[in-house]
């Protein structure tokens, strides 16, 4: 009696089983299999995000991956800084994608009594690195300003940079200049400090350095930093809203335009992964340096599934992966197909508190 | 046992509604991709979609694309064109008329929206800097040919020493003599980074602008212009693109050879602009494209742009190595500055002729726009381009009216106060109307003035404009000042006329007038009579 009815019973379990079994490895989203559960339908959530992710939710893969969880995504793309400022934030987005903790705390704490607001996540992280161009660095190796690391990867001083920018110098000033033998003043390009993240990212670099390798904690400190720290930025001039219209200046225009661009690691082994990257085009590794890391804020439940899916999924980690981004898996990111970004990153340091940030960033920006 | 039977049927019927789950949901995969197949089939060929683009005239030479894009892409480009730092205001002072921009750079535009935040996106489409070439054999006696040392400087020395003069857009009107201005500012600073406008020596520009001989709007005017006026110049300021068309022009006498100065130049880099977020959809379809190796090797080919894809090996006719890119200012003061400081006092002054038509005809709204026109070119036209267009400190303006006769003639030389802007206005105000319209005898007058000042005042700018709003009754025929033009051409060439039509004035006539003196017509039937005086500015 117990047989019949348990062979049948086994069969079908084994059946179950196998499918079962399918069902994981085809989708591999075991994870976020209780968030599928809950959209049985395709849910399409629109976000305002930084320029800098907009190809990774662009990639066809990612669209399949977040199919998968009946999510389609929108977004509007702006400056991180400018997405902290966008008025009634929660109520026109599902989600807010920017880079940078500081930008991230500022939405956070503007929404801080909107009960919409989810738990945020920490989606993905990346060093910052300066894009460059063999011959500079050979003549910054020259200068004892660059040295390598290994066969691939230059380390760039910047204590030692900073002494030249600050000192005013231009490239003719350097030795063994061939190469570049320009009568422009040494400077990083950057995005415009008071829009761009990426921009925020080397002022807390430069603060740290000029207040002598110390992160800077109040009002006192930085007074004194701040002429040759607006320097940095109103000496470049004109600067662009975003971190990706000064890399693709760097990509098209070549060095005479960009020597040395401020941007995220990210970018640059993504555009490696497009094969965009030249031979001579490499990135310098400041040191010290800091990471950048993306976090994304839902502001209801759909968003929530993304923003547990961009922290835990797999698949999605190894897009992201494929897009330069480093995430919590940080085996995916150094396993990725051309990926070369440096692993042991020493002397990386902390951003300054979102206060400090932005009271130097008011201090410094050019009167509107 | 019963407990056992219980966790097997729950375990059971997990698994079977895992089961079922699965096989639902990869039905749903498989319906779900079906689908979008299907609308990606369907959706281009019966898309209704169009973006309103206004752009940077240059850009009229990809129109040959408009259908390849429309049928890649599904977008329709409605393109309207205008002048780089006229749509920048356009667009900053009436938001929301368009979808896109597409300018030869975003600079401008940028400092100008401050806090609006009318750019919402924007990708690098093409480059080309905006470099000078000079005549081959000036550049062989120079030795300047591949040459990578030349300098500014050396520019400005043969200017001094009065072997080069040159041909340039005006930069308040067109992006090739902006990008020049903005260049030699910045190259003269010797700062190696942003420039304010005290940062140069003024006596040095006005040195470099003392070369400037002829002057256009726009930069592929400024081409068609250079090829009539060849003989007289050395050199030309403008897109590499422009040049190397030029190069392979028939009527060119001698080839040009293209410098690359040293300290760099201001590149254009065609950024198309979003800005309307609600069609970032059709704006990413036509950036796709425009982007892909198929657009950008069309574009090098048939435009002469440098590609932005780095797939597309760069053509065999732009040099080897970077372009050295001069820093441009961060604020919009700044550049309004150096450009007023340019119109005021370092660029060589004008002498401009407006010929008006005081006849009956044109009594009430007519003589009213007429009057609006002038005097906003005193200071009543208080925009930013209106700024511009102003009438400039030293230039020289003669008014010369007529009805049946010429009725007055009247030179005003400005200054820099503006107490002679006043009198132009107050001037322009009082005018009263005739009977009659001798449209030639009044032009004549204009010439044989022109010829006269000109002789005696070698170092300026004379044009002419000729607004009337009828047919020609009086005085002499179109034909007899025809004859006279052509018998003196050799004293009147470059003195060139602008007409504009307007009202009911003959269209094929001023059109032939334009083209016999090397000038251009203005319609002001389109826009308004201000809207045409405003523009003929550039060209004086």
């Amino acid at each position: 009696m117990l047989k019949r009815v348990l062979a049948p019973l086994l069969t079908l379990l084994l059946l179950a089983g196998v499918g079962y079994a399918i069902y994981i490895s085809v989708t591999g989203q075991a994870n976020t299999k209780a968030a599928a559960d809950k959209l049985d339908a395709v849910h399409e959530i629109k976000g305002v995000i930084g320029s800098e992710k907009e190809d990774f939710f662009r990639d066809p893969e990612t669209v399949a991956a977040l199919a998968k969880l009946n999510l389609k995504v929108t977004w509007d793309k702006s400056g991180s800084r400018e997405i902290a400022s966008i008025p009634n934030l929660a109520s026109q987005y599902a989600f807010a994608f920017p880079s940078g903790v500081s930008a991230a705390e500022k939405i956070k704490r503007d929404q801080n009594k909107n009960p919409s607001v989810k738990k945020s996540a920490q989606a993905f992280f990346t060093p910052m690195v300066i894009a460059s161009w063999k011959p500079i660095a050979d003549i910054l190796i020259a200068n004892n300003i660059v040295k390598k690391k290994g066969d691939a990867y230059f380390i760039l001083d910047m204590v030692a940079l900073f002494d030249l920018i600050t000192a005013e110098k231009r490239w003719t000033d350097l030795q063994d200049n061939q190469q570049y033998p320009t009568n422009k003043s040494i400077l990083v390009v950057t995005s415009d400090v008071g829009k761009s993240n990426s921009a925020a990212m080397y002022l807390a670099l430069a603060s740290y350095i000029l207040n002598n390798n110390a992160i800077v904690q109040n009002e006192a400190q930085i007074a004194p930093l701040l002429p040759k720290l607006a320097s940095l930025f109103s000496r470049q001039g004109f600067a662009e809203g975003s971190t990706e219209v000064p890399f693709q200046d760097y990509l098209t225009m070549g060095m005479g335009k960009s020597p040395l661009v401020m941007i995220y690691e990210s970018q640059f082994l993504r555009e490696m992964n497009n094969n965009a990257i030249s031979a001579d085009m490499i990135p310098l590794y400041p040191e010290p340096t800091l990471f950048t890391k993306h976090i994304f804020i839902p502001f209801n439940a759909d968003a929530e599934i993304l923003a547990d899916a961009l922290a835990n999924n797999p698949d999605l980690q190894k897009i992201a992966a494929k897009h330069g981004f480093r995430t919590t898996n940080a085996a995916l990111f150094a396993k990725g197909k051309n990926i070369a970004g440096l692993q042991d990153l020493v002397n990386v340091i902390d951003a300054p508190s979102y206060e400090m940030l932005e009271a130097m960033i008011n201090q410094i920006s050019p009167a509107k | 046992m019963k407990f056992l039977k219980i966790i097997r049927i729950t375990l059971l019927g997990i698994l079977f509604a895992s089961l079922v789950g699965f096989f639902g949901f990869l039905a749903y995969m498989a319906m779900n991709a079906e689908n979008s197949e299907e609308t990606a089939n369907t959706s281009i060929p019966n898309s209704e979609s169009v973006l309103k683009v206004l752009a940077g005239s240059e850009l009229k030479d990809i129109e040959p694309m408009l259908e390849m894009i429309k049928s890649k892409t599904g977008v329709q480009l409605q393109m309207e064109y205008i002048g780089t730092l006229d749509g920048a205001e356009k667009l900053t002072s009436q938001p929301g008329l368009y979808d896109i921009a597409w300018f030869s750079h975003a600079k401008y535009l940028s400092l100008l929206q401050a806090d609006k935040k009318l750019i919402q996106a924007q990708e690098k489409i093409g480059i080309s800097p905006v470099i000078p070439a000079v005549k081959e054999s000036l550049a062989k006696q120079w030795g300047w040919i591949n040459n990578p040392e030349i300098a500014w400087s050396q520019i400005a020395e043969k200017v001094k020493a009065g072997q080069l003069n040159y041909a340039m857009t005006d930069p308040t009107a067109s992006n090739s003599g902006f990008s020049t201005v903005m260049s030699v500012q910045a190259a003269f600073s010797n700062k190696g980074d942003a420039i304010t406008a005290q940062d140069v020596d003024a006596e040095k520009l006005k040195i470099f602008f003392s070369g400037h001989s002829l002057t256009a709007g726009s930069s592929a005017f400024l081409s068609e212009s250079y090829l009539q006026d060849q003989a007289k110049l050395g050199g030309i300021f403008n897109y590499e693109s422009e040049l190397l068309k030029l190069n392979r022009n028939p009527l060119l006498k001698e080839k040009l050879v293209l410098i690359y100065p040293k300290e760099g130049t201001v590149t254009a880099d065609y950024p198309l602009i979003l800005l309307n977020k609600e069609k970032s959809a059709d704006y990413q379809k036509v950036v796709d494209y425009l982007k892909s190796a198929e657009f950008q090797t069309w574009m090098m080919t048939n435009t002469d742009r440098r590609p932005v894809n780095p797939a597309v090996a760069i053509g065999a006719q732009f040099p080897k190595g970077y372009l050295m890119d001069l820093p441009f200012p961060n604020n919009i003061a700044t550049v309004n500055e150096i450009l007023f400081a340019y119109l005021n006092d370092r660029r060589k002054p004008s002498h401009s002729f407006f010929v008006l038509d005081l006849s009956g005809s044109m009594q009430g709204d007519r003589i009213a726009a007429l009057k609006e026109a002038m005097t906003n070119l005193t200071g009543d036209d208080i925009s930013i381009t209106g700024r511009f267009a102003q009438f400039r400190n030293r230039e020289k303006i003669t008014i010369i009216t007529f009805s049946h006769v010429v009725m007055d003639t009247r030179e005003f030389t400005i200054d820099k106060d503006g107490v002679v802007l006043k009198e132009v206005k107050n001037y322009v105000t009082d005018l009263s109307l005739g009977g009659g319209t001798a449209i030639y005898t009044a032009l004549q007058t204009a010439y044989l003035q022109a010829e006269e000042a000109r002789k005696a005042d070698p170092n300026r700018f004379y044009s002419i404009v000729l607004m009337t709003d009828g047919e020609n009754r009086d005085g002499i025929s179109y034909e007899a000042f025809n004859e006279y033009y052509k018998k003196d051409i050799d004293y009147l060439a470059g003195i060139r006329t602008f007409p504009i039509l307007f009202g009911d004035a003959s269209p094929d006539e001023m059109q032939s007038l334009a083209a016999l003196t090397g000038g251009k017509t203005f319609d002001s039937r389109k826009s308004s009579l201000s809207q045409a005086f405003k523009q003929i500015r550039g060209y004086q």
